[in-house]
């Protein structure tokens, strides 16, 4: 059996590139829109979510590609399921015990990970197909998508919503903040709009 | 019968295995930060408290739960903690909860003493609307209610906010939340004065 | 006289204060991904109103009678979802025995919502609301799903003249939706404060 290095290469570019730009999850396959739309008010609370999503991700992916040899049909989806309310349920505990404020902040969007479509999908179209070091770089590169898109979200709506990134003041503070940024008006729009630009740049990408 | 027995078994055998594994785990992550997550609440209290009270050095709860009546007519349990300085009562502190612009405003609520006289509140958690609502956790909207009369509050609509008695100047733009406070104050103080004379804790105005 | 009070305060809440969609962001992929046409928007929203009353009222139950007493709160989010995900389950084997033709109207959406957060949402949500009793927890599930309901039909009554409206083409779709959305979550906005 010949191995091809730069196949064994490519195949894991691959994965990275699809995770963060190809097939980013909230602006390519638009999956996982609650908690986008929930958590982006500001930056903090939208990087410890999309920091709780990478570890719900790698944690599932690894245990989903080492069970893979064992799972019937029948019982897949269920045991996705349990698998990811387990890792959910710790990183929730992890949050409540270490950073209670942006815990209750985030409230119950931290255990609606558990139907996050992106970590079951992940699970379905990845690690129940790959070995295990494949897996765990897709979990990585997709959590890194995600957090990625939640983060110019969160961004665009922090300094436009109230003038301040991470909490730290950006825009002169005569700079009338646009309230309506913070609440769910501000959630949609932003969403929609970015999503519009993102159809325009590769758009114009692709020549069309 | 056996043979269905089998092949539940072999379909199967692997989400049993997984769910004792994982409840393991779930167990043992509880079980090594249950503790944490206790402090975290109380802290929050005490923390929130002592910026109430300076001159207090700590909080112990009445030992008897009685049972307050929430805005909505709930009975509910509640319980008053006494902040003491040495041998003293430093003063009384107690949780409110409003109705808000959105979902409820949690607070924290300090009294002298004798319940003559609010030492002042303080936000545990509420999602009022940034910029506007919101501004009912801060120190100008605060600093009206420290040293007011414990007793029932009125909103104006403007006035001195160096003023501080029963009438407090709502924040303009967030006249909900205001009121909500207002409410809140209006509905809990009478209770929770009453259940600390009805425990000769305080003196009701009439000594012999 | 007074829980029939706090009964309809809370539907109303649930309904137009705090609808699920506008205000709490769930059911949002199927919301942009079914609410194209009427018809389907509808039977979506029926499919949804069942799922949740019945989820909702069965978490609740698991939750106070069994996690609460026996102090099994940490395996709480497990036991929800794998409840709902059963019951589900449960349910569309029997309404496609039994109630074809229901089955017909809005069966296809049953696989579909199970692991929505919409669903789980609510079930959640009832948790943090401390809804105390039986009755309400049917209540306010059931105003969830009516709340649902609603905003998928306002939308796709919009998506449906949109279709007529010329669309800048990089907005087409999935982003239209989102601002359209954005602009419904406004109007609701008028609600807060209502009760």
């Amino acid at each position: 059996m010949v191995t091809n290095p730069d196949g064994q290469v490519g195949l894991y570019g691959d994965a990275v590139v699809n995770g963060l730009w190809r097939e980013n999850p909230v602006f390519r396959m638009i999956l996982g829109m609650c908690p986008t739309l929930a958590v982006t008010a500001a930056l903090k609370p939208a990087l410890t979510m999309g920091l709780c999503v990478i570890f719900v991700l790698v944690c599932s992916n690894i245990m989903v590609s080492l069970m893979r040899k064992g799972l019937r049909p029948h019982v897949r989806i269920l045991m996705f399921t349990l698998t990811i309310s387990t890792f959910v349920t710790i990183a929730d505990l992890f949050l409540r015990a270490y950073v209670p404020r942006m815990s209750e902040a985030l409230g119950p969007y931290v255990p609606l990970i558990i139907v996050n479509c992106i970590i079951i999908w992940r699970a379905e179209a990845r690690a129940s197909k790959s070995r295990l070091l494949l897996s765990i770089v897709d979990a990585l590169a997709m959590g890194a998508g995600f957090t990625l898109a939640l983060c110019i979200l969160a961004s665009i709506r922090e300094i436009l919503g109230t003038g301040k990134l991470f909490e730290i003041q950006v825009l002169p503070t005569t700079f009338p903040a646009w309230a309506a940024m913070g609440m769910p008006v501000g959630a949609f729009l932003t969403f929609g709009f970015v999503l519009g630009a993102i159809n325009l740049i590769t758009k114009k990408r692709s020549g069309g | 019968m056996l043979p269905k027995l089998k092949h539940f078994l072999r379909e199967s055998w692997l989400l049993i295995v997984a769910s004792f594994f994982f409840g393991l785990l779930i167990a043992a992550t509880n079980a090594a930060l249950a503790a944490r997550i206790e402090m975290n609440k109380i802290t929050k209290l005490t923390s929130l408290a002592t910026g109430l009270l300076p001159d207090a050095k700590g909080f112990a709860p009445l030992q008897e739960p009685f049972e307050v009546r929430a805005l909505d007519g709930r009975a509910e349990p509640a319980t008053i903690y006494r902040a003491v300085a040495g041998d003293e009562t430093a003063g009384w502190v107690f949780r409110v909860t409003g109705s808000g612009f959105s979902d409820k405003i949690e607070m924290v609520v300090a009294t002298d003493a004798s319940f003559e006289k609010l030492a002042g509140f303080d936000v545990l958690a509420s999602n009022e609307t940034p910029g506007f609502g919101d501004q009912i956790k801060e120190p100008f909207f605060r600093n009206e209610f420290a040293g007011a009369p414990a007793d029932h509050f009125m909103l104006a609509n403007a006035g001195s906010r160096e003023q501080y008695d029963s009438t407090i100047v709502a924040i303009s733009g967030a006249t909900v939340s205001s009121t909500a406070v207002v409410e809140a104050m209006n509905h809990y103080l009478p209770q929770f004065k009453e259940q600390l004379e009805q425990k000769g804790l305080i003196g009701n105005g009439n000594e012999p | 006289m007074d829980t029939i009070l706090i009964l309809l305060t809370g539907f109303i809440s649930v309904v137009l204060v705090n609808n699920l969609v506008f205000t709490k962001f769930l059911g949002i992929c199927p919301y942009i991904g079914v609410s194209g046409r009427i018809d389907m928007a509808f039977g979506m929203g029926l499919a949804v109103t069942f799922v949740m009353t019945l989820s909702g009222t069965l978490t609740w139950m698991i939750d106070h009678w069994l996690l609460m007493p026996l102090n099994l709160e940490v395996v709480r989010y497990v036991a929800f979802i794998m409840v709902i995900a059963a019951a589900v389950q449960l349910v569309e084997m029997y309404v496609k025995r039994f109630f074809p033709s229901l089955y017909d109207s809005f069966g296809i959406f049953l696989p579909l919502i199970t692991t929505n957060c919409a669903i789980l949402g609510l079930c959640l949500f009832l948790v943090v609301w401390g809804t105390g009793s039986l009755i309400e927890a049917v209540v306010l599930s059931f105003g969830g799903g009516i709340g649902f309901t609603m905003a998928i039909c306002i939308m796709a009554g919009i998506r449906e003249n949109l279709r007529m409206v010329d669309v800048p083409e990089a907005l087409q779709g999935a982003p239209i939706t989102l601002i359209t959305a954005g602009l419904l979550a406004m109007a609701f906005m008028g609600f807060a404060g209502m009760i």
